[in-house]
């Protein structure tokens, strides 16, 4: 088998699947390889014999500034926030026994969008940005909860009503930027599209800590998860209690995803896509939560990093890469879903 | 409710007075059964009369509006989820196989309650698996995806998935439907086999002469009553059929293996 035990003692033993240790370390390497060319390449970049230095805060001068103020806190909220997106993405797809749920078909990346629309363009000075988007993020979920007339407890209703929920946000953010004009709603595009360019290290301190809290309660459900993906009445036969491991997972799931989103803007179908190429590289069912995690931070501090450095899509804000990669991406599911009658 | 010491049923798992339902539609509005220790009890009736309703309240998996469930004489509430799941196994009429998972990871998944958070996997689980893949013949099976599996095949491995569980009710809903016969008779061999090693069998199924075969018990509902019960030889007659189903038929014995058969008439 492909499986071996870890053990410790006479009271840890857990299975682990080999494959799966493979790609996670070659995720981790790869997020290691991102970081340090981010930080070194072109014209800003940081001379490799420079970067020791730079990173435990002993140099002055430029070095300083691009580890300190440009790409450092830019390159920590990517990993984070990529992993947050991953990991809810997964959370989402378990939940609902579909590859299409995540918290962007599900209208909380939209209503997020809306959130920092209304409180960016049309009432201005009440919330900053990525408060409003926290805001937003949170009242598309409420809408979801109260849309379906059952809470979170019904899959296929829950993926409706949040295709609903995010046509409607979308419709309010074309709304909001038509009263305010063009001109002025160009300072939300680089935020509406989702972007990492100039973070802080507050920004890094808000996702990392919500990761740090959210993950290991994230990872405290997975077998209740795993087990229901055989179905919700499969799980209660095995003693797993599948709504309370339910509610925790989408919450969990709301959680990161609005911190993802509020410090990175709505970056799109990271969450989509990460956990579904986590499960087709480990070949491997139920909800891979740590891989997703990585995988989400490899997609998108390597989409940052192309936005940075490639000819073609310099400056650019970050999801309108991930916006088209993630777009042929779902364009592929779904072919894929109709053609086995799933969708 | 509390069952006195005189009404307390004999068998293991019992119903009394259940009133079920979903979303306040009544599905079965008072129903009390007995599953008989060590016995075969197969349940029949028309489509939508609420066999899997009644399967799901006695597994727990669905709350009763009123009435009690009893494992082992205490209300099947007051056991820890995992504790009822170590006794009573039970496989629903569609199960779900998650995307991508193995025949063995999928057997592996019934250790779940017998496993802890930091203890997910030990010897006896590795013992249990084993032997859930050898008595159902699947172990050639076991490192094939569960998608790629004949209808045949993918049942006798959830039937495994559910041994794994080693509880001694076994609750299968519709473990033959979606079968060709040959498969039928195979799921339903095993099942028999199962119950002469000593388990405790409630099956739904659809064929009236594989229940009359099989059954120590047989139960007949309709629209979510018990119409009648008991071995099946006595049970099974041209006027319960006919009133049941709505089938006029002739019974007659089975040359085979002498239980009763359903020979529906021609119509005139
Ligand atoms: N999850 C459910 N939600 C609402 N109604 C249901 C559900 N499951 C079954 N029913 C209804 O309950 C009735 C009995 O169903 P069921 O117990 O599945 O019948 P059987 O197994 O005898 O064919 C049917 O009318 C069915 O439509
Ligand atoms: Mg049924």
């Amino acid at each position: 088998m492909s499986a071996t035990t870890l053990r410790l003692g006479g009271w840890l033993s857990l299975p682990v699947r080999r494959r799966s240790v493979v790609v996670g370390g070659a995720l981790a390497a790869g997020i290691v390889v991102i970081a340090l060319l981010s930080l070194t390449l072109g014209r800003l970049g940081i001379a490799p014999a420079d970067l020791m230095p730079a990173i435990l805060g002993h140099s002055t001068g430029p070095d300083a500034i691009v580890f300190e103020v440009l790409r450092g806190p830019r390159l920590v909220v990517g990993i984070a926030a990529g992993a947050a997106f991953g990991v809810s993405g997964a959370l989402f797809q378990t939940v609902t026994r579909n590859p299409l749920g995540s918290p962007d078909v599900i209208g909380l990346t939209s209503g997020a969008s809306a959130g920092a629309a209304a409180f960016g363009l049309l009432w201005t000075g009440i919330l900053p940005l990525p408060v409003g988007a926290l805001v937003g993020a949170l009242a598309a979920m409420a809408l979801v909860w109260l849309g379906t007339g059952r809470g979170f407890s019904s899959p296929a209703r829950m993926l409706l009503v949040g295709i609903g929920v995010s046509a409607m946000s979308l419709a309010f953010v074309q709304y909001a930027i038509t009263r305010v004009g063009v001109e002025q709603a160009t300072v939300l595009a680089s935020f509406l599209n989702g972007s990492l360019a100039s973070r802080t290290w507050g920004h890094a301190a808000l996702i990392w800590v919500s990761v740090v809290v959210l993950l290991p309660c994230a990872l405290l459900t997975t077998r209740r998860l795993q087990l229901m993906e055989m179905g919700d009445e499969q799980a209660d036969a095995l003693g797993a209690r599948s709504a309370p491991a339910r509610s925790w997972a989408v919450l969990i799931a709301i959680g990161l995803a609005t911190a993802a989103v509020s410090v990175a803007g709505p970056v799109a179908f990271i969450a989509l896509t990460a956990p579904q190429i986590a499960r087709r590289l480990t070949r491997s069912a139920g909800p891979n939560l740590v891989l997703s995690a990585l995988m989400g931070a490899f997609l998108l501090t390597l989409a940052d990093l192309l936005t940075q450095q490639s000819p073609f899509a310099v400056q650019l804000p970050v999801g309108v890469l991930t916006a088209v990669i993630g777009g042929i991406y779902l364009g592929y599911l779904l072919v894929a879903q109709w053609k086995k009658g799933t969708v | 409710m509390e069952a006195s010491a005189a009404s307390k049923p004999a068998g293991r798992l019992a119903g009394l007075g259940l009133r079920l339902a979903y979303d306040r539609r009544v599905v079965v509005p008072d129903l009390s059964v007995e599953i008989p220790d060590g016995g075969f009890t197969i349940i029949v009736g028309p489509n939508a009369c609420g066999k899997s309703t009644l399967l799901k309240a006695l597994s727990r998996t669905l709350k009763p509006e009123a009435g009690t469930v009893l494992l082992e004489g205490a209300p099947i509430d007051s056991y820890r989820s995992k504790a009822v799941a170590r006794q009573l196994a039970m496989l629903p009429q569609s199960p779900i196989a998650p995307e991508s998972i193995t025949v063995r990871d999928l057997v592996a998944r019934g250790r779940y309650p017998h496993q802890g958070l930091l203890r997910q996997w030990s010897a006896a689980d590795e013992r249990a698996v084993t032997g859930a893949l050898e008595s159902t013949a699947s172990m050639e099976l076991a490192d094939r995806y569960v998608a790629e599996l004949s209808g045949g095949q993918r049942q006798r491995v959830w039937i495994a998935m559910v041994l794994a569980q080693q509880a001694d009710l076994l609750l299968l809903d519709e473990p033959t439907t979606f079968l060709d016969i040959a498969h039928q008779y195979e799921v339903l061999e095993l099942c028999s086999r199962l119950h002469a090693e000593g388990r405790t069998l409630v099956a739904v199924l659809h064929d009236l002469n594989q229940a009359a075969r099989y059954a120590t018990n047989l139960v007949v509902m309709k629209e979510g009553r018990i119409v009648a019960e008991g071995d099946p030889r006595e049970v099974l007659t041209a006027a319960l059929v006919e009133e049941v189903f709505g089938l006029p038929c002739v019974i007659i014995p089975d040359p085979e293996a002498g239980t009763p058969l359903v020979v529906p008439k021609v119509p005139a």
